[in-house]
Order: C-alpha cells, then sequence, then structure tokens
C-alpha cells in the first residue's frame, strides 16, 4: 500500500499544477513545472524502486466505469521497472524545463505549457498502472493527444504543424490496433479486468494469439518507433521542444514496449516461437536502418531521433529473443535476453534524456542544431560539452559507460542460440546478431560525429561563435543523468537482480542468480554449486576466495556439461582496473618526460595564412563514406537542380539540393498516403454539391436505419 | 608480368653509382663558369654579358659566384674569348649539422616558394629509379612534423613566406634547411623586388645552399649527403679544368 500512497501523491501534485498554472504569472510557471513536477517525479521514483525491489503487486481499485467495469491500478514489478525509469526522466526533465522554457517566455504561452506538461505526466503514470482494459486505452488516448499536443508545442511553423498532424494520425492508427488486440482478449475472457484476461491468457487459441500479436506490435510499435511504423518519430523530434523530446525518447517510447510486453509477454504467456522471431527480426531492421538514418542526419535531434529507432530495435531484438527462448524452454536464456531488453530501455532513456537535453541546450545558447554548422562549442560551453560527451559514449556503448553493459548481454544473449534446435530461427539469430554488430559501429560513427562536429574544432557560423554556457538549473539535470550513465555501467551487478525481479511478472524466473552469482562474496564459496566452481577450476580460475570484496562479475548462463564456456563481464572491477592503469601511465609518462625540454609552437595546419571554418571537415563529409557504402538503401535523390544565370548563357551556380526520403517512407508512408488520397478522391465525388441530392442521401440513410431496425 | 619481370632483369640495375663512383654519363650537369685568368678587355666583357652579376673580376682574375648563376651560358656562347667551364656536380656548400644519427633515415619535408617548377622537376627526379635517394637512407615527408630537412626551392616569394617560417617551426630540432637553386639562394634572375626577398636567408637561418638553375638532382643528393655529414662541401674555388662546353 506504501506505493500506492506514494502514486497518489503524484497524482495529487500533477493536479496542483495543473490547477496552479494559470494563477501563476507567465515569467513563474517554469518554475512551478521545476518544483512541482520534481516533487511529483520524485514520489513516483520512490513508488516504481517499492514496487521493483520489494518484487510484491500492489491493486487498488478506484471505482465504477460508466460502462460498469472496475477501474483497476496496480503497480507490479514489471510496472515498476518502467515507473522507476519514467520518475528518473520526469525529475531531471521537471528541473531542466526551468532553465529551459525562458525561450517561449515571449512567444508561447507557459501557462499552457505546464497544464498539458503535468496532465501528459498524469497520463504516462496512469498507463503504466492502469489495470483493465478500459483505463488503459483512456490514459493512452490521453498520453497520446497530450503527446501531441506538447510536441506541437511551437505551433506558428508550418513544419512543425505537418510533423505534428503525422504523429497524431499513426498514433491514432496504432491506438486503433492495441485497441481491438485488448478488446479481443477481454472478449475472450469476457471481463475487461487484466486480471481476468491474465487468467484466460494460457487458454487462447494459436489464431488469436497471433492475431493479438500483430495488432499490438503494429498498434504499439507505432509508439516505440519500430520499423516500419516509425515515420513520425524523425519528423516529431525537431519539432518538439527539448524537454519534450527527451520526454517523447526516454518514456513515450518505452510506453510502446511497455504495451507490447504487458500483452505478449504477461496477459498472454507466449507459447509460439513465431511471435519471437517477427520481434527479433524487427527489432533488428529497425536497429540497423535507425542508426543508418541517423549517421546521415546533419540535425543534432533528427539524428538523435533515429538512433532512438536504433536503440528501441536493440531492445525489441532482445525481447524478440526472450520470447523464443521461453517458448523453447530455455527459462534461463529468456530471462537474460529480457533483462538485457530492459537494461536497455533504462539505460536508453537516461543517456537519450541527457543527449536531448544536450541538443536543446545547444540550441538555445548556440543557436543552431545544425552540426554543420556548430563547431568548438567546447570551448565556450565545457560543462554540456563534458556531458554530451558522456551521452555519447554511453550511446556508442563504450566501456564503462551505460550502454556497454546492455548491448554486450543482448548480443551473448543471441549468441547463445547455439542451444536452439531449429536451424531456421538459429539463422534468424544470427541475422540479427550480424545487424547489432554492424549497428553497434554504425553507433559509433554516428556519435563520434555528433560531439566532434559539434563540440571540436573551430566555430562554423556566427551563431555558434558567440555561443555561451547555459545556467546552472539546466546543468544540473544533465550532470545528474551523466552520473548515472556511468553509474549503470560500471554497476550491472546491481542493476541486473533489480530488472530481474520485474521478470517475475512476465512468467520467468528471476535471472539474477543466473546473472550474478555471489562470485567474490567474502567467505561464502558455499553459496555456489559445486559443479560451477569445477568448471572455473577448469578455466584456471580460483572461485569464492576472499580477494576482492563485493558483487563485480556478471556470468552468462553457463551452459551445459560439454559447454562449459562461461561469458562473464567484470565492469566493476574492469572499471577499478581502468581507472589503475590510465592513472598509472599518466604517471610513469610524467615521470619519464619531466626532465625533456618542451618547445610549443603553433600547431601545423599546412602553411595556410589562416585557418577558415570553411576548410574545416563538415559533418556531412564525415558521413560520407557510410552514405556512399549504403547508397543502395539510402537511395539520395536530387530534389532541386537550379541554375542562376547572369545572362543566357553565363552561369554562375548550380545549386542542389540532396535528400535522403526514408526507406519506410518511400516504400510504405508514401503508398499508404498515395492510396489514401486515390481512396479521398473516389468519395469526393459524392461531394458535388447539388442540393437534391444531398436530400437523397439523407433519405437513404433514414430508410436503411429503418430497415436496419425493423429486421431486428 | 612475366615479359614485365624479364624486362626488367634484362635491363639490370641502372641506378647510378653516386656517391661510391662517380658518375660519368652524360648530360648528369649542365656545368658552371669557372674561375680563371684572362685579358682585362674580355673579363671586361664577359662581365658585362652576365645578367645576374654572377661573374666579377679580383686582382685582374675572374671570379665566379655559383650562387648567382643562371647557366645562360652568354658568358660561352657568342662571346670570341669564353668563360672557362667546368662540369661535375659535387656543387652543395655549407655545413651538415645533422649528426650520425640520421645516417639511414633522413626525412626531407619540400617546399615550394615561389618555384618556377625547374628545381622542383630535379627534386622530383630523385625520387626516380635512377637517382633512387631511398636507398640512401632519404625519404620525402609530407609534414614538417615529421621532417628533418626542409629542403626548399623558389626565391622566397611574400606569399610564402608565412607558410615557410610555420613549416620551419613545425619541424622538430635538430633541423636543417637546404636551399636549391640559384633563386632560393640569390633570387636569382628575380633578385630582390616587390614581390620576393632576394632569396630563401631572408626568412630562414640556410645551412646547405645547392647552386644552380635548376641544379642538377646529383647536386642536390650531394647536398642532403653533406647534411648528414657524409660527403665533403664543394671546394671554394673551381679550377679550371679545360673543359669546354661542347
Amino acid at each position: 500500500m506504501i506505493a500506492m500512497a506514494w502514486t497518489g501523491a503524484f497524482f495529487a501534485l500533477c493536479a496542483l499544477g495543473m490547477l496552479l498554472a494559470p494563477f501563476v504569472p507567465q515569467r513563474r510557471n517554469p518554475l512551478l513545472v521545476a518544483i512541482a513536477g520534481a516533487l511529483a517525479s520524485a514520489c513516483l521514483c520512490v513508488a516504481g524502486a517499492y514496487a521493483l525491489l520489494s518484487g510484491r503487486t500492489v491493486d487498488t481499485t478506484l471505482g465504477l466505469s460508466p460502462l460498469g467495469s472496475t477501474i483497476r491500478f496496480s503497480l507490479d514489478p514489471l510496472s515498476g521497472v518502467f515507473v522507476l525509469i519514467t520518475g528518473i526522466v520526469f525529475l531531471a526533465t521537471s528541473v531542466f524545463s526551468a532553465g529551459y522554457l525562458q525561450r517561449y517566455l515571449d512567444h508561447y504561452s507557459l501557462k499552457v505549457f505546464t497544464v498539458l506538461y503535468f496532465g501528459l505526466l498524469a497520463a504516462i503514470a496512469a498507463v503504466l498502472l492502469a489495470s483493465d482494459v478500459l483505463s488503459f486505452l483512456v490514459a493512452w488516448e490521453l498520453m497520446s493527444i497530450g503527446c501531441y499536443l506538447l510536441v506541437n508545442f511551437e505551433h506558428r511553423r508550418d513544419e512543425n504543424i505537418r510533423a505534428g498532424y503525422l504523429m497524431l494520425a499513426m498514433g491514432e492508427a496504432g491506438t486503433l490496433a492495441a485497441a481491438v488486440a485488448l478488446l479481443l482478449l477481454a472478449n475472450a475472457a469476457g471481463s475487461l479486468g487484466f486480471e481476468a484476461i491474465r487468467m484466460n491468457g494460457t487458454r487462447l487459441a494459436d489464431g488469436l494469439r497471433w492475431t493479438v500479436f500483430v495488432l499490438s506490435v503494429a498498434g504499439f510499435g507505432v509508439k516505440a518507433g519500430l520499423v516500419p511504423v516509425n515515420s513520425w518519430l524523425p519528423r516529431a523530434h525537431p519539432a518538439a521542444p527539448a524537454n519534450v523530446s527527451a520526454l517523447l525518447s526516454g518514456v513515450i517510447l518505452n510506453l510502446g514496449i511497455y504495451g507490447i510486453v504487458r500483452v505478449n509477454l504477461d496477459l498472454v504467456p507466449p507459447r509460439l516461437a513465431g511471435p519471437g522471431i517477427v520481434l527479433l527480426l524487427v527489432g533488428a531492421i529497425s536497429a540497423f536502418l535507425g542508426i543508418l538514418y541517423a549517421v546521415t542526419a546533419n540535425d543534432m535531434k533528427t539524428l538523435l531521433a533515429h538512433s532512438s529507432i536504433e536503440n528501441m530495435g536493440i531492445a525489441t531484438t532482445a525481447l524478440g529473443a526472450g520470447v523464443v527462448f521461453a517458448t523453447t524452454g530455455h527459462q534461463a536464456l529468456a530471462a537474460i535476453a529480457l533483462v538485457a531488453a530492459f537494461y536497455q530501455l533504462a539505460n536508453h532513456s537516461v543517456y537519450k534524456a541527457l543527449l536531448f537535453f544536450g541538443a536543446g541546450t545547444v540550441d538555445a545558447y548556440a543557436g543552431t542544431r545544425d552540426l554543420d554548422h556548430l563547431g568548438g562549442l567546447i570551448h565556450r560551453m565545457p560543462w554540456t560539452a563534458l556531458f554530451f560527451l558522456i551521452g555519447s559514449l554511453s550511446i556508442a556503448a563504450i566501456y564503462p559507460f551505460s550502454g556497454f553493459s546492455s548491448e554486450w548481454l543482448t548480443l551473448q544473449a543471441l549468441l547463445r542460440s547455439a542451444e536452439l534446435s531449429s536451424n531456421l530461427v538459429k539463422t534468424a539469430f544470427a541475422f540479427a546478431g550480424v545487424a547489432l554488430a554492424l549497428t553497434a559501429a554504425l553507433a559509433v560513427t554516428c556519435f563520434v560525429k555528433a560531439f566532434a562536429m559539434g563540440f571540436l574544432g573551430m566555430p562554423r557560423s556566427p551563431a555558434a561563435e558567440e555561443a555561451r554556457e547555459a545556467p546552472r538549473s539546466m546543468l544540473a539535470p544533465m550532470g545528474a543523468l551523466a552520473a548515472l550513465c556511468v553509474l549503470l555501467g560500471i554497476l550491472p551487478t546491481f542493476v541486473i537482480p533489480a530488472l530481474g525481479g520485474a521478470l517475475k511478472s512476465v512468467g520467468g524466473a528471476s535471472a539474477a542468480h543466473t546473472l550474478v552469482p555471489p562470485f567474490f562474496s567474502h567467505g561464502r564459496p558455499s553459496a555456489l554449486p559445486a559443479k560451477f566452481i569445477a568448471d572455473f577450476h577448469d578455466l584456471g580460475a580460483q572461485v569464492g576466495q576472499d580477494i576482492v570484496p563485493g558483487r563485480g562479475l556478471v556470468v552468462l548462463h553457463r551452459g551445459g556439461a560439454d559447454n562449459p564456456v562461461v561469458f562473464a563481464m567484470a565492469t566493476s572491477y574492469g572499471f577499478v582496473v581502468l581507472i589503475l592503469l590510465l592513472g598509472g601511465t599518466a604517471f610513469v609518462v610524467r615521470r619519464l618526460t619531466a626532465a625533456r625540454r618542451v618547445m610549443r609552437e603553433e600547431q601545423w595546419d599546412g602553411g595556410v595564412h589562416q585557418l577558415l571554418p570553411e576548410m574545416t571537415y563538415t559533418a556531412t563529409g564525415f558521413s560520407n563514406p557510410v552514405r556512399v557504402i549504403f547508397d543502395a538503401i539510402l537511395r539520395p535523390r536530387t530534389v532541386e537542380d537550379t541554375q542562376e544565370t547572369v545572362a543566357q548563357h553565363f552561369r554562375v551556380a548550380i545549386v542542389r539540393t540532396r535528400e535522403h526520403p526514408h526507406l519506410v517512407d518511400r516504400l510504405v508512408l508514401d503508398v499508404l498516403t498515395a492510396w489514401m488520397a486515390g481512396a479521398a478522391g473516389l468519395l469526393a465525388r459524392m461531394h458535388h454539391g447539388k442540393l437534391n441530392a444531398y436530400v437523397a442521401y439523407v433519405l437513404g440513410t433514414l430508410v436503411l436505419f429503418l430497415g436496419i431496425a425493423a429486421l431486428r | 608480368m612475366t615479359q614485365w619481370v624479364l624486362e626488367g632483369l634484362r635491363a639490370g640495375i641502372r641506378t647510378t653509382r653516386y656517391p661510391f663512383a662517380p658518375e660519368t654519363a652524360a648530360g648528369v650537369s649542365p656545368g658552371l663558369p669557372a674561375a680563371g685568368e684572362l685579358a682585362r678587355p674580355d673579363l671586361e666583357r664577359l662581365i658585362a654579358r652576365c645578367p645576374t652579376a654572377a661573374l666579377a673580376s679580383a686582382d685582374g682574375r675572374l671570379v665566379v659566384d655559383a650562387r648567382r648563376c643562371v647557366h645562360c651560358f652568354r658568358c660561352v656562347r657568342g662571346s670570341d674569348t669564353p668563360a672557362p667551364w667546368q662540369g661535375g656536380y659535387e656543387w652543395a656548400t655549407g655545413e651538415g649539422t645533422l649528426g650520425k644519427t640520421f645516417t639511414r633515415s633522413l626525412h626531407i619535408r619540400v617546399v615550394d616558394a615561389g618555384d618556377c617548377g625547374a628545381c622542383l622537376h630535379e627534386v622530383k627526379q630523385l625520387a626516380g629509379p635512377y637517382y633512387s635517394l631511398h636507398r640512401l637512407g632519404f625519404f620525402i615527408s609530407p609534414t614538417p612534423r615529421q621532417a628533418d630537412v626542409l629542403l626548399v626551392v623558389g626565391p622566397g616569394t611574400d606569399q610564402m613566406r608565412e607558410a615557410l617560417t610555420k613549416a620551419y617551426k613545425a619541424m622538430p630540432t635538430p633541423r636543417t634547411v637546404i636551399a636549391v637553386g640559384t633563386c632560393a639562394l640569390s633570387g636569382g634572375v628575380f633578385g630582390s623586388n616587390f614581390a620576393c626577398g632576394g632569396g630563401i636567408s631572408s626568412i630562414l637561418p640556410v645551412d646547405v645552399e645547392v647552386p644552380g638553375n635548376p641544379p642538377p638532382p646529383l647536386a642536390i643528393l650531394h647536398a642532403l649527403l653533406l647534411a648528414t655529414g657524409r660527403a665533403a662541401p664543394a671546394a671554394k674555388e673551381r679550377q679550371t679544368a679545360g673543359e669546354r662546353m661542347p
């Protein structure tokens, strides 16, 4: 009940924020967002952490809905994971907003923003807590619309309006699909409550399972940004304010995955391997396409948006692997894959919120987000640069930052497909593994580009030259998230058991003991199975000796008797060793070179008179090799080819603009748009403006309904 | 491919034997006017014919400033009493400041400081199979950061002054500057004018000078050997060898 009290406090604070907003003066509204938002999200964090760590499910019945069903909220460990992640992102975003919103003070109504912001916060939490179909769908719809309104906050720009409409349209289509999936389940169970659906879940026929799976993945996948329903995401992010972008990527994308997990793993326990394979492949393709378009993007926020698709893809791949393992009886491997998926989601929320804060700060204080026009910001915005660097290293999965742990677990889980029996499934796993490996490499390229082109080198525009550092209220949340990135990276041994607890609600055994054995625990060698210790002796390791204190090692499932190879990662110990090595090397080098005479001269620049920004490497140039290699997928197209002439025959310049229409846009969105336009054209023939025909329509409709009534 | 190998084997080694044996092939050097005794009227006529003031008289003898000669042959051709002429190619003067350390590995950064292309062309010949500077442990470097020798061609135009200074400053010590060609030594036909200061020495401290306009590749090779202390500098005054320009 304690957890529910904290969530109650959260909803109360959100309501308070919404009520106060119209009465607080415009320029005080950011402060309201910061204070009330921070308090509310702190409550949410406590509730989530409590649910996750205690491992208990708390239920509350809120009353009867107009349809006669009970409205139930429940907080189980699965919700707990998402609630905790959400709370952390909310907390950072609320504090960040105080400084960031100042830029809208003279142009847009911040009172409206505050009301919508708290509304969205409450709706998101309600989605995670809802425990019956009706309240879930209502909360989902509120979340969808609140999200649309906030993304479209800068509503006086044409391109934002277009992006907003696409987002709304795709979101609504997704909601519709998800609603059908949930109602099918409710129909089969004869009740709207999740509890009843769960009881009935094991008895479902295969056909219904597939229908529910396809509908829910397509519906929730829209919010998660999975291919091929991701077209709205790269358009919405550049339109949204940075703090909303952080919420969008850090929280709302997670909700999509939450929906998929809730329906396909919790409500309907998996029995078929097929859906798992589909998830695996969808995830792998999303990851690869996401990062490919991220590398070629030059707008910082578009780049981050595409990279969100990539990260959701990685999580979905792990999820798919988990489903396949679970349905083929490999419970321990399933637990590893699912923990990897949750870990990936947690990491992504933290570093993507951080990176969006960074991009927003750059946008606000350097005047542009175009990497081709930035550069040299590290001198003027040193703290922002440091935090953005930590975020970039994390997302590029560089040890010892957070992305490494989850991607490592995901790839290891995919490698364990050797224990599956079907060759077809193994091939799918191999494909996903290769795609993820390629993705990881491209992610490094992408974030080298994002950081180096934005923060290093020379400023390539007057705006970047006059950049200044953000106020502390914006740097503090970035710093906190950066610290969290490091912690999530070096302490997986504490994160994994916590996440393992969430598996209880999706029917899996807790992965904690499989993944993090009390390996170096003080004086407790007997806590490990003797067989396990023997395996390690064969590998030349000593187990259970009092060498180092605490948990520091993640050990992946140790395989069968003929396969005693153990995959292990010791990021916590590795971090200590890394620091010792780096520090020791620095010390030795210093001592050795202390006596040397140092000459300091200007850096060699090729002897040019003055190095101009136009001469330096650009973001476009940096990503060009990737663009050339993947030309067959990217299909760049010249959209404009105008010639500027002085007289009839003298050409001054040829202006050429190239763009890369997204593969999904070309193959899916454009085709659908064309069909819809065709259908609308057919329907438009009815709208010919002849009054007598309209009267005939009314009459016809009346006759039709009377006929139906008479037949019943 | 086979044919190519056979052709190569049949041709044998064509690379010059210099510095282990003197190079005797025809046309490896245009030669320079040499000092000598001449009758006073002839001497004055010859000095008047020289466009770059490379010829002068000292105590009634003809003396030659090789740093100014542009091989125009006005003192030889069309003159009733031609100036004495001398072949050879070991013309580099100066001091080799680089020690034994660089005997087998010397990295050279070539800078074109307003060159007409002739000296640069001769420098390029060094990397060819005939002169093959690599066999002697010399290497052309793309950056001054890794170079020991700054090899400058051209008169040192104002436009290149800054680039040259930057390149020199970017080099690690010990470093040596070799000025190649008459233009780099004295400004040549340009002298000191609105666009250049009459030689590289007005910009950088020059350690080794290679006369010639352009100097033959072997003279440049000699300068590189001199810079590493593997060859002696040219004699102060050239003796009449009795050779005549054909």
